[in-house]
């Protein structure tokens, strides 16, 4: 089914402003690998290290923006799936803590972001689901 | 809450899509409202009711009258 006016200037919008914000993400990873790691510490290097987190600030911008533009009932759905998400996330995690005393590998900080990644898009992919 | 919304789009031989294009929605919001999964909020039930010409009493009822 073709998508309404609405639905093409909210998504056109949302997938231009996201990737860019992917775009200068991506720069900026590529970067502070290349340039950042063999540089002596410091501040600088811990600034560039840091600086792809320029592109992720955009990219919560970017949803932040996206949260406006569209309707009330699909602001709705996704801020409950993003709670529901989060709420799985910090459950998976803090599971994770313990059994990290009971001798499971330690795993990066990074893992925290794909584990909130993959939940909310599960929640999001269940509940459209559970609707049709 | 429960509404008219279906039987009156139906009326007017619009489509979901047809629907959210006049209210500036999207079809997912209007699919909600129609089988009652969502209740709209005061400015969008009065856009539906600009829409139809009728009061928002009428396409609109609680699904139990408080008092």
């Amino acid at each position: 089914m073709a998508a309404t006016k609405h639905e093409k200037r909210v998504g056109g919008v949302y997938l231009r402003e996201l990737g860019g914000a992917l775009l200068v993400y991506m720069v900026l990873l590529v970067a502070a690998i290349r340039f950042g790691r063999p540089m002596a510490d410091g501040a600088l290097r811990t600034i560039v290290l840091l600086s792809p987190m320029i592109g992720f600030c955009l990219g919560l911008w970017a949803i932040a923006r996206h949260l406006n533009r569209v309707d009330e009932y699909v602001r709705n759905f996704l801020l409950e799936s993003f709670a529901l998400g989060a709420g799985l996330t910090a459950g998976l995690t803090f599971s994770y803590g313990f059994l990290e005393t009971a001798g499971y590998p330690k795993l990066s900080m990074f893992a925290v972001w794909m584990v909130l990644c993959g939940a909310t898009g599960l929640v999001c992919t269940v509940r459209s689901l559970r609707q049709r | 809450m429960k509404n008219r919304i279906r039987e009156l789009r139906a009326g007017q031989g619009w489509s979901q899509a047809d629907l959210a294009e006049k209210l500036d929605v999207s079809r997912q919001s209007v699919n909600a409202i129609e089988t009652g999964r969502y209740d709209p909020s005061l400015p969008l039930a009065f856009a539906i009711s600009r829409l139809f010409g009728l009061p928002v009493e009428a396409i609109f009822t609680p699904d139990q009258e408080t008092a």
